[in-house]
């Protein structure tokens, strides 16, 4: 058993490049037992190849790994979780097809002589989710469930492992509040059993609530490594992005016109009951709430992507046509959706033709697509977002998740909408991107556009709306004004808000 | 009992199980004899082939692939077996059972290495080899053809052994391979990764199951059914040429995805699989009961496997359906 403090990893001078494009060019990076260690940096700086490499999906081509005094053996997933080491993946990977408790144990089944002991095996993973606070059923199929949940089942799967290192990309980006205190509980139980926990996050504030060390990557080099003791917030967003961050929220006063999208009594029973509120030209309007509150199935019946059963959208006066996202687009309404990889994505197309494709309009030449345009227009959506990628044409696979995000968000934008819905603009965002990301959406209803802006995360929902409404269990439970909101009442608001309000 | 039970079928093989009954009583309103302990024996005769291959091409399907190759495989193992019994006279089904599985595992492990060691898709792989075998046992029959008196007593005999009056030896054997495959596939490491390969095949990577090793023996396994089936294929027809078998692909297909196996993979059993056979064979009978002729009957079947595709759509939205409902129990 490792005692705290113990030497379990180190990574020095580890290189990786994917064809052309160098993704690392020499990091360290030192893990020891009983710790929690932050990896910081920007979308693209190599921090999830890092914990690839580490998960045996990458293997380096320079540098050198151990795992206490051995030589770390790199390039197979089974070789990895063999040495102790567990991973939570950035992007989704679970089996939909299959049980929950088939998930959490794949690869890794009990067994009872020559045959996998189901029951066991679900007996087992109820055990861990109610460890995780979240009694879901192992029986079901994991097709369907929301993302938070997802999380938990891979979560219930890194923890099954019994590993000494546990890596988790970027665990919290799809959770909000409660359930982000829900993992950091569990964070600081591995911590007290001596294992090593590295986790990834954009979440700045969170980082320095759970981590005892930060890394800070830059371009694929590490730049920093203190105890978090010896660091601060305004140091290490400098070392992550090069420059100091004056100003996060840039709220800016903008001049609120007529009703733009008003929604009456929507309802969908499975999900949400009974909502109304209006958003008008130029103004910033945030949905708040717990994950699973109905936020999103809102945002999509608007769009047109769901259907309603009863209620109505009307945009500038005009009944919108309920489960059609043509007539949503052709009223100039963009939705960036939250399930970006699934839904807003051609992962194998290039990162051009995802940008262009819902704005055939504005790149169509006489008969053919006009490839300046389309390239110019790129161009213009990789500055703005700080999109990082080694050619126009590169996949958007072989981008790091944070410009994959960064990628659909221009594809909506790009569109230039009248009313626009964002759901979490900022996921899986580094904090420099966060703060454009924040500019465009308040530039955007500075010119009179109708935002509507989902968000986990208070400090961007209390720092950019003009007015927020907090929903619970598909019910809106308050509206308040930018000068009436604080984090209490939204808090207070999400978990506990009568649902007559 | 126990033993059994654990093959209980789940809801889905449950009521296409159903289906079946249903079907071979209105058959049997047509065809009386086809409700007769002759009639089923028939029935399943002339499954067996099918069924065989379909149990081979289940795992196969579950894991986003698909093996082309069967038909083609058939008729080079029943020609071959055929070729060497005529040649040596000393052979009895003993030989036949080691040898055919053996030739279509050759058909596999080409399969294999191309599919799952050069990562090539399965469809075009398997298409080619479906015409290099075709081809080469056009060449290598020289347009010789094989019938009864050249083959082994022994092994014709056992084509035509029925137990009970309605089993015969073949149809025991696949259902024998039914319920082997169908406890591997639910109770061994190696069966679920095949569930996994064909759910997220990215995801599949990342957990370290052996993606390579799963795909290659699937095809081997596929490859030594249709070794197998090319036997059955002799036990029933007792004569065999270049074409044997010829075209028929698409209908174990057909039969896998009827019986559940879903195309998109991730789901799907053996048991299903063969409970497709047998339905597309009911059904067959049936249309050749009241007279319809070859090209509606091919027709037909093509419209058996768009309506099975369009009932697992159905059945998808169904359950969706019904998590919708207990969310909206769960809201109220
Ligand atoms: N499979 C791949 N093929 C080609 N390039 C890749 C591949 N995986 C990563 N890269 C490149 O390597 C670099 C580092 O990516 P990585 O995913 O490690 O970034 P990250 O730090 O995790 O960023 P994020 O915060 O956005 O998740 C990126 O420029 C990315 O485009
Ligand atoms: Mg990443």
């Amino acid at each position: 058993m490792a005692q705290k403090g113990d030497l379990l990893l180190q990574m020095k001078g580890v290189q990786k490049r994917f064809g052309g494009a160098i993704a690392l060019r020499g990091t360290d990076l030192s893990i020891r037992a009983g710790e929690i260690h932050a990896l910081l940096g920007e979308n693209g700086a190599g921090k999830s190849t890092m914990l690839k490499i580490l998960a045996g999906v990458h293997v380096n081509d320079g540098g050198t790994i151990s795992l206490g005094d051995k030589p770390f053996i790199t390039g197979s997933p089974e070789a990895a979780i063999a040495q102790g080491i567990a991973v939570i993946y950035q992007e989704p990977s679970l089996f939909l097809d299959l049980t929950l408790a088939e998930n959490v144990f794949i690869g890794r089944q009990p067994m009872k002589g020559v045959a996998i002991d189901w029951a066991q095996a679900q007996v087992e993973a109820a055990r861990l989710f109610a460890e995780l606070g979240v009694p879901l059923d192992p029986k079901r199929q994991a097709r369907g469930l929301s993302i938070a949940d997802q999380q938990v089942v891979e979560i219930a799967k890194a923890l099954s492992m019994n590993a000494n290192i546990i890596l988790m990309d970027e665990p919290t980006a799809a959770l909000s509040a409660s359930e982000v205190e829900r993992l950091m509980t569990v964070m600081k139980s591995l911590k007290a059993a001596n294992k090593a926990v590295i986790f990834v996050s954009h979440r700045l504030d969170e980082v320095f609530v759970i981590s005892d060390y930060i890394t800070v990557m830059r371009d694929g080099a590490t730049v920093s490594e203190n105890p978090v003791t010896g660091t601060d917030l305004q140091k290490v967003i400098k070392e992550m992005v090069g420059r100091e961050l004056t100003e996060l929220f840039p709220k800016t006063e903008n001049k609120i016109g007529g009703v733009a999208l008003e929604i009456k009594d929507l309802t969908n029973p499975a999900y949400f009951r009974n909502i109304s509120f209006t958003v008008r030209h130029g103004e910033i309007v945030a949905l708040a709430g717990l994950v699973g509150s109905g936020r999103s199935e809102v945002a999509r019946a608007i769009f047109g992507i769901d259907k309603y059963t009863t209620g109505s959208v009307k945009v500038n006066g005009k009944d919108l046509a309920k489960g059609s996202p043509v007539a949503a687009m052709a009223e100039k309404i963009a939705l960036v959706p939250e399930d970006r990889r699934q839904q807003g994505l051609f992962m194998i197309a290039g990162v051009n033709r995802n940008i262009s494709m819902e704005s055939f309009d504005r790149i169509k030449g006489k008969i053919f697509l006009n490839f300046k345009k389309e390239r110019a227009l790129t161009e213009i959506w990789r500055e703005k977002l700080s999109i990082k990628y080694e050619s126009q044409s590169n996949p958007v696979e072989s981008l790091s998740g944070g410009n994959q995000q960064k990628t659909v968000l221009a594809k909506w934008l790009a569109t230039d909408p009248d009313i626009l819905i964002v759901d979490e603009p900022t996921r899986g965002i580094d904090v420099g991107t966060k703060a454009e990301v924040h500019k465009l959406i308040n530039a955007a209803a500075g010119e009179g556009k109708a935002v509507l802006m989902i968000s986990s995360e208070l400090p961007e929902v209390l720092g950019m709306a003009d007015r927020i409404i907090v929903m619970r269990e598909g019910h809106k439970v308050a509206e308040l004004s930018r000068s009436e909101a604080t984090q209490e009442k939204v808090i207070a608001a999400a978990t506990t808000g009568s649902k007559g309000a | 009992m126990n033993f059994l039970s654990r093959f209980k079928p789940s809801s889905r093989e449950g009521s296409l199980g159903l289906i079946l009954i249903v079907t071979i009583g209105i058959t049997g309103i047509i065809n009386p004899r086809f409700l007769t302990g002759d009639g089923t024996r028939d029935l399943f005769t002339s499954t067996a082939v099918v069924a065989l291959l379909a149990i081979g091409m289940a795992p196969i399907i579950i894991m986003r692939h698909i093996d082309l190759s069967v038909a083609s495989t058939v008729g080079l193992t029943a020609w071959f077996i055929a070729d060497l019994c005529a040649k040596n006279p000393e052979f009895t089904w003993v030989q036949c059972f080691i040898i055919g599985p053996i030739i279509g595992m050759v058909v596999g492990v080409l399969n294999g290495l191309l599919v799952a060691g050069l990562r090539l898709p399965s469809l075009v792989v398997t298409l080619g080899t479906l015409y290099i075998v075709r081809g080469a046992v056009y060449v290598i029959s020289n347009s010789v053809d094989y019938n009864a008196q050249e083959m082994p007593p022994s092994l014709l005999s056992l084509g035509q052994k029925v137990y009970f009056g309605v089993m015969p030896f073949t149809f025991l054997l696949v259902i024998f391979a039914m319920l082997v495959t169908a406890w591997f596939m639910k109770y061994r490491k190696a069966g679920r990764d095949c569930y996994a390969i064909g759910s997220n095949p990215h995801a599949a990577d990342l957990v370290g199951i052996k993606v390579f090793r799963r795909t290659f023996l699937a095809f081997v396994f596929s490859g030594a059914m249709s070794g197998l089936a090319g036997v059955f294929y002799l036990m029933r027809f007792a004569q065999v040429d270049s074409t044997a078998f010829y075209g028929q692909e698409l209908a174990v297909v057909a039969a896998a995805v009827i019986g559940g196996v879903t195309i998109a993979g991730g789901s799907g059993t053996t048991v299903g699989a063969t409970i497709g056979a047998l339905l597309v064979q009911t059904i067959q009978g049936g249309l050749a009961a009241i007279g319809v002729d070859a090209f509606w009957k091919s027709a037909i079947n093509g419209l058996l496997l768009i309506v099975a595709i369009y009932a697992d759509r159905t059945l998808a939205r169904k359950s969706e359906n019904a998590l919708l409902a207990q969310r909206i129990k769960e809201r109220a």
